[in-house]
């Protein structure tokens, strides 16, 4: 089919298979390879993206479900490297990544979470985001959730 | 010292093989030699303790560094980065010599073809410390290698140049790095000078940065996976679900005619398809008809029956007094305990993969492995090519931990790319990740203590069973030379205390499954064994924990370290102190080649559930390179130990491996993470190992602490799993 897609803010067309997952069609078709593989089968999130604000593991989402869609990966998380989201600021202070594979997905989770929690505790953290990290980054993961809460309230940042 | 990172360099590569070889046939003889069974023990107890080499023979300054236009340096790598963060300890020790500051040095990894050829592969925790002093003496020769070209253009003597961020300068001249690199084209190389005194170290302990932080932060394209060449194609691979299967029969009719496919290619104990993209490739799979060929019907009990003490051949790997003549199984002073721990799986987040662009008689290699040498070799002979012009260009890791050390799909993705002309892409699926890599082996401890009138242990025997984890991957005739794995799977079984009477044994076993390296080896077992055990005779003694274990470290270096490690533990983690309603604490210690670390947890129990709550680490892992770099390897260790210890066991069924994804291969989330604190301790004047010996001490360290809360003794694991079976009896 022809999909037609917003992919971080440019309008996008592809020639896919209606049923391809959409990691294949942002990895392959639109060669954005920031947004990994993990799992295939929407276990470990570090497929993590946004189609139409809602976060979404795209292993598992056929391509034809986002026809017409906004989508959002980790490229369009921050509007260029001089204004980080608060997530990936976040992620930066408190030097997060060790292999550094999963992360992706869980900076997409938490920009999500901050959205609908702004201030979120160290229990919702734990409680909402259910992806898989293997380097054992998880005290540095929450350590950086709550960091971007707070640079997120200062308003330094745009999104 | 060109300007392009990926420029070969022929003139080099005829003396690194001659290297090669000359190091294979060494290695051998050396076999050969140190095999006979007499002296085995002694090299079991020299393995267990010596510095692992590096496996790096080449330290031409040209082999190893780049200058490049804009006067920064690069710096390939023949260690690969898998989130240890070596890359940056690299940067700050070539730092100290080179003159330039640390913002302006990359490190890249090299390709078998344009740096220095790495024969031991990335691991055993041994890149810092085995390359501490080589990555300074390089670059230290770099910098008078310039100023020996310098020194000619100029015509005076090297000894009047300084060099100074980047630049070389006489009194009244001077000239960038870069600008010398541009006008000189026969380089001689200085000798190698005397290293600056470690007094001076600008960067060597000081807090850095990750190198790579921002493009893991930013999610640049840096992985194996990332890999996307012109014209490429998809590969998708059926292997056997069973335990050592081989194709019985196939039929492939369906699958050549589904949409998208370019070829389908049987081979004898795998079917692969090529296809314009991984979802027609992976469709097609899955109409392939394929039956399998295997030897036996393994079930669970046959890994668990094979592996136990007394079968299998036995070698010994520690005898000092007479142990069995002082045990005396009869007397009240005596205990014994078995322990048991299941095969482990690595479920690193990157899975296998491999970019293979094999064009006439050459093929370059895309991957991510933590041995690319034995890559070139495999994949040379796989699609008949000569070894040297096989080369392999290795990416950012998404995850090691021993699963890409000893197999890979190189050798599949070369075959078909030779099939279809076209560069092809092939990932392993979670699947395949679980059901056809290898496992850490599943172990059975029996241990005996006999304690003396004062609280004191007069002898202990520790016997191991266990299968090869490492020697399949060294040399064919390795087993029989040696006859047990003690390299590997048999680390950290010996006896580490000041016992008068100690003895550890090994039982090798065969098991039908692959097993292989794990984070840790045999050390994450064998420390669970011999600390839980410890904790034991503790009890039967009447003595605190930690007491205990300091009343038996002597004055020996080891042991004389091991005992600061745990006077810190008791002044520092709070062992004496008051605690928490509800919460148990627990502690162990581990040695892993000379770094000692201590563990004490804390744990309470939630509607039957185990929950770590904190784990306070004190590591003495002697000199430190870049402190946050430590912290994360013990965050990281002591998380995927955890996690080991509380959750992971693979399972095996009608000779087939049980678990296919994360739904029924419980790891560790956010939601288990406890507060986790990093206590470091300078012990030695060199580096040692960081990445794996923390991970040693966190199973025995949570078992004794769920045994101070509850009074159950949880002796193998998964401990939820044993927990759970101790409260149905």
């Amino acid at each position: 089919m022809k999909l037609n897609i917003t992919v971080n803010n440019k309008p996008t067309t592809v020639e896919v298979d209606p049923n391809m997952p959409l990691l294949w069609v942002i990895r392959d078709e639109v060669k954005l390879k920031g947004t990994k593989f993990g799992c295939g089968k929407a276990l470990c999130g570090a497929c993590s993206m946004h189609v139409d604000g809602e976060l979404v593991r795209s292993c598992s989402y056929p391509a034809q479900l986002a026809e017409g869609k906004k989508i959002t990966t980790i490229e369009g998380l921050s509007p260029d490297e001089a204004h980080l989201h608060s997530v990936q600021q976040a992620w930066m202070d408190i030097q997060v990544p060790q292999c550094g594979y999963c992360q992706p997905g869980f900076m997409m989770a938490a920009a999500k979470l901050l959205e609908e929690k702004p201030n979120p505790t160290e229990d919702d953290i734990k409680n909402s985001i259910t992806n898989i990290c293997r380097c054992g980054t998880h005290p540095r993961i929450i350590k950086a959730i709550q960091k971007a809460a707070i640079l997120k309230q200062q308003g330094q940042f745009k999104s | 010292m060109s300007t392009e990172n990926n420029t070969p360099k022929k003139k080099f590569s005829r003396r690194k093989f001659l290297t090669r070889a000359g190091i294979g046939l060494a290695g051998t003889a050396a076999l050969l030699y140190f095999g006979r069974s007499p002296i085995r023990r002694k090299i079991s107890g020299f393995t267990a303790e010596m510095d692992l080499p590096s496996g790096i023979m080449n330290f031409d300054a040209g082999m190893w560094f780049e200058v490049n236009a804009d006067n920064t340096i690069t710096l390939k790598s023949p260690k690969v980065e898998m989130g240890q963060g070596i890359f940056t300890g690299f940067a700050m020790l070539a730092a100290e010599e080179l003159d330039v500051a640390l913002d302006k040095i990359q490190v890249v990894h090299a390709t078998t073809l344009n740096g220095a050829a790495d024969l031991a592969g990335t691991g055993g925790s041994s890149t810092t410390t085995s390359l501490y002093k080589n990555i300074r003496e390089v670059a230290a020769t770099l910098r008078e290698t310039l100023k020996l070209a310098a020194s000619k253009i100029w015509n005076v003597d090297p000894s009047v140049i300084a060099t100074k961020e980047g630049v070389l300068s006489t009194g009244d001249k001077s000239m960038t790095y870069a600008a010398l690199a541009k006008q000189t084209t026969d380089w001689t190389a200085a000798k190698t000078p005397a290293l600056r005194p470690e007094s001076g170290f600008k960067y060597v302990g000081t807090e850095q940065k990750r190198q790579d932080l921002q493009d893991k932060v930013m999610a640049k394209p840096i992985y194996g996976i990332d890999t996307d060449l012109p014209n490429m194609v998809y590969g998708a691979v059926l292997y056997s679900p069973y335990i050592g299967g081989t194709l019985k029969k196939v039929d492939t009719t369906e699958a050549q005619k589904t949409a998208g496919t370019i070829g389908v290619f049987a081979y004898e104990d795998w079917v692969g398809v090529v296809a314009h993209s991984r979802y027609a490739a992976e469709m097609a799979v899955e109409k392939i008809h394929a039956e399998w060929d295997y030897p036996t019907k393994y079930a669970m009990k046959d890994v668990v029956d094979t592996i136990t003490v007394g079968k299998g051949n036995e070698v010994n790997v520690q005898k000092h007094g007479d142990t069995e003549g002082v045990l005396d199984e009869k007397g009240s002073h005596f205990l014994q305990s078995e322990y048991r721990t299941p095969l482990g799986a690595h479920a690193g987040m990157e899975p296998s993969i491999t970019v293979a662009d094999v064009v006439g008689d050459k093929a370059t290699i895309y991957t991510s492995f933590q041995m690319t040498n034995k890559i070139q070799g495999e994949v040379a002979s796989a699609v008949d090519l000569s070894t040297k012009n096989v080369e392999v260009r290795t990416a950012y890791l998404g995850g090691g931990f021993g699963r890409r050390a000893m197999k890979h799909n190189a050798v599949e993705a070369a075959k078909l790319s030779k099939a279809v002309g076209k560069p092809v892409h092939l990932l392993y699926t979670r699947q395949q990740e679980f059901q056809n890599g290898y496992f850490r082996p599943n172990t059975h401890h029996v241990l005996r203590g006999q304690l003396d009138g004062n609280a004191k242990l007069v002898a202990m025997k520790h016997e191991l069973a266990t299968a090869d984890m490492v020697l399949w991957g060294l040399s064919p005739v390795a087993m029989t030379v040696l006859g047990a794995d003690f390299i590997s799977a048999g680390h950290g079984s010996h006896i580490p205390y000041a016992i008068s009477n100690r003895k550890a044994t090994m039982w090798q076993c065969d098991l039908p499954i692959k097993t292989g390296i794990w984070r840790g080896v045999g050390m994450f077992a064998n420390t669970f064994a011999v600390e839980c055990f410890m904790d034991e005779m503790a009890h039967k003694a009447g003595k605190d924990a930690l007491e205990f274990r300091i009343n038996h470290c002597d004055d020996s270096e080891l042991l004389k370290r091991r005992k600061a490690v745990l006077n810190m533990l008791g002044e520092k983690a709070g062992w004496g102190s008051a605690k928490a309603e509800g919460i148990g604490r627990g502690i162990a210690v581990g040695e892993d080649r000379k770094t000692i670390s201590a563990a004490m947890a804390e744990v309470k129990i939630v509607d039957g559930q185990i929950k770590v709550v904190k784990v306070t680490q004190i590591i003495d892992a002697g000199k430190i390179v870049n402190p946050d770099g430590v912290r994360q390897q013990v965050e990281g260790a002591t998380m995927m130990a955890m996690s080991a210890a509380l959750f992971e066991e693979v399972q095996i069924e009608d000779s087939q491996v049980v678990q296919t994804n994360f739904h029924n291969y419980q790891v560790a989330k956010l939601i288990d993470a406890p507060q986790i604190e990093v206590i470091m301790h300078e012990g030695t004047i060199k580096p040692l190992g960081v990445g794996e010996p923390p991970m040693s001490p966190v199973a025995p360290a949570i078992a004794n602490a769920i045994f101070d809360l509850t009074k159950k003794r949880l002796r193998f694991l998964p401990l939820q799993k044993a927990l759970d079976e101790f409260d149905e009896k």
